[in-house]
């Protein structure tokens, strides 16, 4: 789950890392309340869950009061990316002497946080990491101890900082890893974290990204990612289905990640057949996950078939194929429906599905699936 | 032969009374799997299939001299107590089918057992099959046959597909390991690789892999520095598109590693021979096993 920079910001505020003043603003009267108290210059930024804003015209900076309206009517109206900002936050412009950039993450392989500093900060770490690898300063943290601080001042220090502004990024570290570690982060990262000219220590940007599978222990923030679901959004959320819309012709549902990847990759050897989504349903399938799952893979716009490709390991994919039915019954679906489905008790799953009229690939490669549904919609390769 | 388990293999079943344990301990047994005993907190001196269930993993093993592998069917919210219960009680090896684990979970998991050298694998794992004699997961046993392909998966029901496909053409398996498609696994592909190079039955491995992470780089260079037995790979996702993220901070940990390209590159640089799809994988096994 991707919190919103004005989420971040609090936490991180909370957890005692330096913020601007300022705050969230839904309409541009909100927004110059917000700089009239503050006073200006302000900069004002648009909240949306994409990177890249401000290239994208998503922050300005205003100087003058009479503006900031006209400013923050427009960042509110601008979608960026495709994305309708959720606000815009109005922050009290800082003056920068210099920008780090400080992000904490996972190494995948090892398994192991590792918290990155870098003295060049700004909209261009990446490019910086790219070109001079030897920039980014890393530090491992062993996931069963603590982290001492003086681990923390050895890695501050290869960016050459000394005195006040040493010890006040050494905090910010800190500071930031505990918030990683509370709030089950995946991305922790503040970029750039600023020092002024008075050595004051300010995060800019925060960005904060809490593991999905870990909400159980944030019961606020997963009650706030509930209220944004439909109903059934939410039941596929319980049970574990991940759906990405894509923008193909073929919708598809698969059991696995991995199986849905390889499919995906044989539907686009059929041009112009290519995947309208990606839809997992982990391993609860029920009766009702696939009616679900079945539903909202359908109500995509210009589909030509629908793929499913199923093994019953822990899925009781007989479960499934009634759910499959169940929805082919109730509700008018003009598309041909191929299913592969093999594992325990293929043999009923295939009966009650050739029954609801489904097309039935029984044998194991997912190609000749893709085939068949390829020649049915008259398609060559 | 095989790698990690065979016919002789003693299995404790955590979370046996629980819905999805009862249902897989049973087709378990039904493959012949020595399933020992169970536990389920709570629910000590019940029987399950006629399987002694205890409250704790200490009291099973000080019933049964020797359990060599335990297989976790529990709650997410559960999971890592369950896997240092087990770890403590002097299991070495440890098959966690539990999906949607908290991932700082999984890291205090795969820190705790390095040091207590014991092997997790896993979660989000379909566990192990060494096809007629061991199964130890919820893979489908319909879908193998014995023989001397091994093969090491990050997807489940990809290890599936293949496995079934290579029988179609006559081709067994020798044991099939599913790694756990999490972002953090218990044990990475490397390590599996090595018991399949010293495996005398293991003719060929299988090695399926998926776009994230640098395991198949990482896999890529032992095979090129010390794997003396042919290898065959596919890489699932060549045509996803990147996901939309925000933060810098994987991006600058990969450092452009972890791509389907990347991977593939890795994988042929080092001898590999790549399937370009999954269909691909049964000749090239063919070619290599003749």
């Amino acid at each position: 789950m991707r919190l919103h920079e004005y989420e971040a910001r609090e936490i991180f505020s909370k957890y005692g890392i330096n913020i601007q003043q300022g705050g969230l603003a839904k309409t541009a009267q909100e927004a110059l309340q917000i700089a009239t108290d503050i006073g200006v210059p302000v900069v004002l930024k648009s909240q949306v869950l994409v990177g890249g804003r401000g290239k994208a015209g998503g922050i300005k900076i205003i100087d003058n009061l009479n503006e900031v309206e006209r400013a923050a009517d427009e960042i509110l109206k601008s979608e960026i990316k495709g994305y309708k900002p959720e606000g815009v936050l109005v922050l009290k412009k800082i003056e920068i002497k210099k920008e780090i950039y400080l992000g904490i993450t996972i190494e995948r392989t090892s398994g192991i946080p590792i918290i990155m500093l870098c003295s060049e900060g700004g909209v261009d770490i990446e490019e910086v990491a790219h070109r001079n690898p030897e920039k980014i300063f890393k530090l491992s943290v062993d996931p069963l101890q603590n982290l001492y601080s003086f681990q923390i001042i050895n890695l501050v220090k290869k960016i050459g900082l000394t005195g006040k502004t040493l010890i006040g990024v050494v905090n910010a570290v800190f500071k930031l890893y505990q918030v990683f570690k509370e709030y089950d982060g995946l991305i922790a990262e503040i970029n750039p974290l600023v020092i002024t000219e008075n050595h004051e220590i300010f995060c800019v940007d925060a960005v904060l990204e809490v593991d999905d599978s870990a909400l159980f222990r944030h019961p606020e923030l997963n009650k706030r990612k509930l209220n944004n679901m439909s109903e059934r959004d939410k039941r596929l959320m319980e049970k574990g289905a991940t759906f990405v819309k894509l923008d193909g012709n073929i919708g598809l549902i698969c059991s696995g990640a991995g199986l849905a990847m390889a499919t995906m990759d044989l539907i686009k050897d059929y041009p112009p057949l290519s995947p309208a989504n990606f839809l997992e349903t982990g391993g609860g399938i029920t009766s009702e996950l696939m009616f679900d799952c079945m539903e909202l893979v359908l109500e995509q716009p210009g589909l030509k078939a629908l793929l499913i490709n199923i093994y019953g390991g822990i899925n009781p994919i007989h479960e499934g194929a009634k759910g499959i039915a169940k929805i082919i019954r109730e509700k008018k679906v003009n598309i041909p429906i191929v299913a592969k489905a093999l594992g325990n008790r293929q043999e009923e799953t295939w009966k009650t599905l050739e029954e609801a009229g489904v097309y039935v690939i029984k044998e194991s490669e997912t190609q000749k699936a893709v085939k068949f549904l390829s020649e049915l919609l008259g398609v060559k390769k | 032969m095989s790698i990690l388990i065979n016919r002789n293999t003693k299995v404790l079943v955590q979370g046996i009374t629980g819905n999805i344990g009862t249902t897989q301990t049973k087709l378990m047994l039904k493959e012949g799997t020595k399933i020992v005993a169970g536990v389920t907190p709570g629910k000590g001196g019940e029987r399950v299939e006629n399987i002694p269930v205890f409250d704790t993993v200490e009291e099973a093993v000080n019933n049964f001299s020797s359990i060599d592998v335990s297989v976790l069917f529990v709650p997410a919210t559960v999971a890592k107590d369950s896997v240092l219960e087990a770890v403590n009680s002097g299991i070495k090896l440890i098959v966690l089918i539990t999906e949607h684990i908290p991932v700082h979970d999984v890291m205090e998991m795969k820190a705790y057992v390095f040091q207590k050298k014991v092997l997790l694998i896993g979660p989000t794992t379909p566990g192990i099959i060494t096809p007629g004699e061991c199964k130890i997961g919820i893979l489908p046993a319909n879908m193998f046959c014995s023989g001397s392909v091994g093969i090491i998966s990050r997807s489940g029901t990809l290890a599936y597909e293949v496995a079934a496909n290579l029988c179609k053409i006559g081709i067994g398996q020798s044991t099939v390991v599913g790694m756990g498609a999490d972002m953090v696994a218990g044990t990475n592909l490397v390590d599996i690789l090595k018991l399949f190079n010293q495996d005398k039955e293991t003719k060929v491995v299988v090695l399926v892999g998926e776009v994230g992470g640098t395991q198949e780089e990482d896999a890529a260079k032992f095979i090129s520095a010390k794997m003396s037995k042919p290898v065959v790979a596919y890489i699932a996702g060549a045509s996803v598109p990147p996901g939309k993220r925000m933060g810098h901070a994987g991006a600058i940990i990969e450092r452009g590693e972890g791509s389907a390209k990347s991977k593939v590159e890795a994988l042929s640089v080092a001898g590999v021979k790549v399937a370009n799809r999954i269909y691909e994988i049964p000749s090239l096994v063919k070619d290599l096993i003749s």
